[in-house]
């Protein structure tokens, strides 16, 4: 084992250090390999450089000169084009492998790490107390914060991986890892680690997990994944005939699931080893699941205690960013988690701590009270936010409704709805704990990892009721049927004609573009319009029903709709056609 | 509209608006029906706010008298009686 911030310090050798279709490459290499490129970047010294890439070791090379040079490598959650536009006012370059990397960005230069001309450069051991790699968060609010690791965080956090499980995985076993070097769990189990520890790694993640079971006849590995990719793994993969071949399991990045625990288990002879932390935090504690429900149990060096007040997991280890300063090796920092210590050490978890919120002095479980929602027979899926009220913030409520949740929404309106759920909930919760705010969506907003924000959601109970209540939104061949129901309050009534609330003609238009967006996904832009009558006044309370019909043309799409009462459809209120901009 | 039913009518409005509550009809609301719980469902959170909607309104004083609030909150034309036994009177917009 090498300190990390040794590592280029002494020769290399003709050992593998990475392997994979695009070939081995040795410690010898490697060493040139990071010569070269901090020469080429000898220029860009002290500033910060953006880094990318697919292949391990082509990261490893950047990451490593970028620490020769004393840069800070900042690492792009994704390559995205947006994501890298948002990184090129704030670093002199970007260094991204593959044939899809670009040439500049934003003016900035733009470069392979292994496209750098052979050169010498002295490499030296690094200062552990250097600025080397700038993540990025991924929270469930959805901001992507970032997070400064110096040579210390990542060479003490490496110490502890060996120390805790070294001996499980042995000297020179192969490291198979479908995480991201781009975020921590990625960048510590898939390239520092296996460096430090002279193992060598896989150099590209492979599309599809289960890609990787012709690696797993070729001698000793660890794999280190992901819940989902375990997921994959053990449903399409003959995992038991590896068996002899497996050291050990990792999973991080998201709660494994009993079930998947249990199948890599039965298949492997243990489950795999979950690994907890953030990217603030580093990693926190590790457990195996085999019941369901084993406590955590913190890593060396790290001390994890429940905080009395707010029952909040606080972490104390060399490797937490940010936070306290305790001692000359230590931080503290509370996580936005709730644990319990459990009683035989270690601590269980139990949920977000932002998820608990207090109203008027009373404290709810947004969880809890979401579960209680679910229990009802008129609701499939519910998410709850804290709104803004009057005086307190108030629970807001977005629904997903069942069949029989429907036809009693479309039955009584959003109100009989939202009193009969506020009863049901009354019986457990205190009643200024009760949503005031109730939103009935077709699905729940859900962002690529599949998590709901708390932004999104939010978005949702703030809007005001500038848009009809959506009763149903059905798609057909060629167009949509949509039902709406015209609330009482909706905004756009004031102010037209004192005492005799209509919805204005431009208004429905408006629903009917709308109702265009949702069904090509898009902001559509109208081009023309005709045809356009408005035959009866329409007002609040009343139940319509669109009919929409779309085709798709290279000048534009052209659509035509009919607004008609939904309980007499030969009462019309507009109609017409139109193009849409393309 | 007399002078009495506008004051009530207006105490409607301001229930709605100071609530934000969503959905209700300032002219659905009963003059008579129960405000809280199992009338319009409202709580103590809405009766400190509704309480300074109405003091800043009307120049009302309401004390911190649990007993005297529950009979003044019961009802609109309970809160439009306090109001007027307090000098009050319809604002109008």
């Amino acid at each position: 084992m090498t300190p990390l911030s040794r590592l280029f310090a002494a020769a290399g050798g003709a050992r593998v250090v990475a392997f994979g279709r695009e070939g081995e490459r040795t410690a010898d290499e490697l060493r040139s390999d990071v010569a070269a490129l901090a020469a080429h970047l000898a220029p860009l010294a002290g500033g910060r450089v953006a880094l990318h890439c697919h292949d391990a070791y082509a990261f490893a090379v950047g990451l490593f000169a970028l620490a020769q040079v004393r840069s800070v490598a900042v690492l792009a959650p994704s390559r995205q084009p947006g994501a890298l536009l948002r990184l090129a006012g704030d670093v002199l370059g970007f260094l991204i492998d593959g044939a899809d990397a670009p040439r500049e960005i934003e003016g900035r230069p733009c470069g392979s790490p292994l496209a750098a001309p052979r050169a010498s450069f002295p490499l030296a051991a690094l200062d552990r107390e250097a600025a080397w790699a700038e993540l990025f968060t991924s929270g469930t609010t959805g901001d992507e914060k970032p997070i400064l690791k110096s040579v210390r965080h990542l060479e003490d956090e490496v110490d502890v991986l060996e120390a805790r499980f070294g001996a499980a995985l042995g000297a020179g076993t192969r490291v198979l890892a479908t995480a991201s070097p781009q975020h921590l769990y990625g960048l510590l189990f898939r390239v520092l680690w296996p460096l430090a520890a002279g193992r060598p790694f896989l150099r590209t993640p492979l599309l599809h997990p289960e890609e990787l079971a012709p690696s797993l006849d070729e001698g000793p590995f660890a794999l280190a994944s992901t819940p989902v990719a375990l997921r994959r793994l053990a449903e399409r993969t003959e995992l038991a005939s590896r068996a002899a071949h497996c050291r050990a399991v990792f999973s991080s990045g998201g709660p494994l699931e009993a079930e998947v625990a249990q199948r890599v288990a039965e298949a492997l002879g243990a489950p795999p080893f979950e690994v907890y932390g953030s990217t603030e935090t580093g990693g926190v504690a590790v457990r195996q699941q085999r019941s369901g429900d084993e406590p955590w149990q913190p890593l060396p060096r790290v001390e994890a205690a429940v905080d009395p007040e707010d029952g909040r997991l606080v972490v104390t280890s060399p490797f937490v960013s940010g936070g306290e300063r305790v001692d000359a090796a230590c931080t503290r920092l509370a996580t936005g988690d709730r644990a319990e210590p459990a009683p035989g050490g270690g601590f269980r978890l139990r949920g977000r701590a932002d998820r608990v919120v207090k109203i008027a002095e009373k404290r709810l479980s947004l969880p809890d009270m979401e579960s209680r929602l679910r229990a009802h027979p008129s609701v499939a899926e519910a998410a709850l936010v804290l709104a803004p009220g009057a005086g307190e913030p108030r629970v807001g409520a977005v629904l997903v409704l069942t069949p029989a949740g429907r036809e009693r929404h479309a039955d009584g309106g959003r109100r009989a709805l939202g009193r009969e759920l506020a009863e049901h909930l009354a019986a457990d919760f205190d009643r200024v704990l009760l949503p005031r705010v109730w939103r009935v969506v077709e699905a729940l907003p859900r962002d690529a990892q599949g998590k709901t924000s708390v932004r999104a959601l939010s978005a949702l109970v703030s809007e005001a009721a500038t848009r009809p209540e959506l009763v149903s939104f059905e798609r057909r061949p060629g167009g949509a049927v949509v039902e709406w129901r015209i609330p009482r309050e909706l905004a756009h009534l004031e102010g037209h004609f004192p005492g005799h609330p209509l919805v204005a003609g431009v208004v429905q238009l408006h629903f009917v573009m709308g109702a265009l967006a949702e069904l090509t996904d898009a902001q559509p832009r109208l081009a023309s319009l005709e045809a356009l009558k408005f035959h009866e006044l329409l007002g609040p309370g009343a139940h319509v029903r669109l009919h929409l019909e779309t085709n798709a043309a290279p000048e534009g799409a052209q659509f035509r709709f009919r607004l008609v009462d939904a309980a007499a459809p030969g009462r019309i209120f507009s109609s017409g056609r139109g193009r849409l901009a393309p | 509209m007399g002078g009495a039913e506008a004051l009530e009518a207006e105490i409607k409005r301001l229930i709605v608006e100071a609530l934000a509550l969503e959905d209700v009809n300032p002219q659905e609301i009963e003059t008579d029906a129960a405000l809280f719980v199992e009338g319009l469902g409202l709580d103590s959170i809405d009766a400190l706010e509704l309480a300074m909607v109405l003091e800043e309104r009307y120049g009302v004083t309401i004390e911190d008298d649990p007993e005297g609030n529950a009979r003044i909150f019961a009802s609109v034309r309970s809160l439009a009686d306090f109001v007027r036994s307090q000098g009050g009177e319809a604002r109008g917009t």
